[in-house]
């Protein structure tokens, strides 16, 4: 009744039904292919690169009102920018004397541990592109890609912490998935007494969760939530978030924990995209550094938490029973101090 | 097919390029739901207006821009906007008489059969969204049918 300009449209639509079923029967086989096998990335590196001008041409009107905005900024909002920043840096740079001194004191301790350090070794900033990929997915898009190096799993920071990771590659951009995102899962461990979990993406930017931690568990709101480096995915000891709720039902088996993300995952613009040294030793490594590690975190503890560091020595002394002599006067030590 | 025609090309290549671009313009969090698919509004129009002119082509297309564009799994967007399309080409006839309400509502249910194989897709490939939220694009989609055939319509007349 509108807008119908074509005189004829009873004209002949020969072979509709073959053609929906010929386009139906690709589509289903590029979704099998695509989910099943993987061997898409090529064709889909050459789409995007398509899809590229289009993306370009949609964040440009944005990007380019950000550099207006940027660049009009008054002379007093630049001085007192200025002033806060060098304020800032000053701070970062006392905090960093120490770090450095820390941070040589962990090599020495991870060489005791047989351990490979896994600092970042390097990274790439990446700058979001402005765009709504799905708005029911915690997803952004960046715009380094393949020919930069990244690939798929790397770590994703940000100025505040952990971000995400890379979800996809194409050629010049590529997909990060946020760690709010309900698909996302990351190791992680509580700073104060290196309790180790998963923390879970919810959809919700302001909020992840710690589903597997039982109701005894010792954590408490504030503390500090970060990277356990186990998966080896991303870089250990980076901060996730801080415990914002803990909600305990007596009545179930594991608590309810709430993590206050560290990154600002609506806010950042600029991401670190970070490539790990390779781990020479991981695999033999892995099962007495993991073993060893509850001791040595939860020795700063409190007594009454002796029996953490007790079940943490219990499993590498049962599955090493030839190893154990040599093993356990070392393990078994710190908690003995403790025991009255 | 597309011999006869050549001239209506444009708009339709023109149209659905825009409506694409649309797709993943930034939109505040609270609108994004309320995102209507204009590029399957788009093809739609072009399935109805000239079906000859290659418009299962064109919804094939379309839909895999889509899965690229959204990074989503390749073809999830091309099967739904293909089945919608020749639902839409099949229909056409009646939808040219239609009243405006009537072709509003018909749009409903095809918008709706179209978020439905989406959601049936996201299931069978393990990312299933669930939120009730993803209902309201269709609806979006259907009240702004008469303006967008109206738009398209005047482009066509050109």
């Amino acid at each position: 009744m509108v807008a119908f300009r074509n005189s004829d449209p009873s004209g002949r639509t020969s072979g509709l039904l073959l053609r929906c079923v010929l386009y139906s029967l690709l589509a289903l086989g590029l979704i099998i292919v695509d989910k099943r096998y993987d061997h898409l990335g090529k064709i889909r590196r050459w789409l995007s690169i398509v899809a590229y001008p289009v993306q370009v041409a949609v964040e440009s009107p944005f990007a380019g009102w950000h550099w207006f905005r940027e660049s009009v900024t008054t002379r007093d909002a630049l001085r007192e920018d200025n002033v806060r920043l060098q304020a800032d840096l000053r701070l970062a740079q006392f905090k960093l004397q120490r770090y450095e001194a820390l941070e040589s004191e962990t090599q020495r301790l991870r060489a005791l541990r047989a351990n490979t350090a896994d600092v970042a070794s390097r990274f790439v900033i990446g700058d979001i592109m402005d765009l709504d990929l799905d708005a029911f997915r915690e997803r952004v898009l960046v715009d380094k890609g393949a020919h930069d190096g990244v690939f798929v799993g790397q770590a994703v920071l940000d100025a505040g912490g952990v971000f995400g990771q890379v979800a996809r590659v194409e050629q010049l951009t590529s997909e990060v998935i946020l760690v709010s995102d309900p698909a996302h899962a990351i190791p992680v461990q509580i700073n104060r007494n290196g309790l180790r979990t998963i923390a879970v993406g919810t959809g919700d930017t302001s909020r992840l969760k710690l589903p597997y931690l039982p109701t005894s568990a010792d954590v408490v709101v504030g503390d500090l939530v970060v990277t356990s480096g186990l998966g080896g995915g991303f870089p250990a000891g980076y901060p996730v978030g801080t415990v914002s709720a803990v909600k305990r039902d007596p009545s179930q088996s594991l608590a309810d924990v709430d993590v206050r993300p560290a990154a600002a995952l609506d806010r950042s613009r600029e991401l670190m995209l970070v490539w790990l040294p390779p781990s020479p030793v991981l695999p033999t490594a892995a099962a007495p550094a993991t073993g060893g590690a509850g001791p040595a975190n939860a020795a700063p503890a409190p007594a009454g938490k002796a029996a953490a560091p007790g079940k943490a020595a219990a499993p590498p002394a049962a599955a090493k029973p030839a190893k154990a002599p040599a093993a356990k006067p070392a393990a078994a030590k710190p908690p003995a101090g403790h025991t009255p | 097919m597309m011999r006869d025609d050549p001239i209506r090309r444009l708009p339709m290549a023109l149209s659905s390029l825009v409506a694409l671009a649309l797709a993943v313009i930034p939109l505040p969090a609270a609108l994004d739901v309320f995102r209507p698919d204009l590029l399957v509004l788009v093809v739609f129009y072009w399935s109805i207006e000239s079906p000859r002119a290659g418009g299962l082509t064109l919804a094939f297309t379309s839909g895999l821009a889509l899965d690229v564009i959204n990074g989503v799994v390749l073809g999830q967007h091309a099967l739904a906007l293909t089945l919608m399309a020749a639902w839409a080409t099949h229909l056409r006839l009646r939808l040219r008489v239609f009243s405006l309400l009537s072709q509003s509502l018909t749009i409903f249910a095809l918008l709706t059969g179209y978020q439905f194989i989406l959601f049936w897709i996201d299931g069978a490939t393990g990312n299933p969204v669930t939120s009730f939220s993803r209902w309201f694009a269709p609806l979006v989609g259907a009240i702004i049918w008469p303006l967008l055939a109206g738009a398209l319509g005047r482009l066509n007349e050109r």
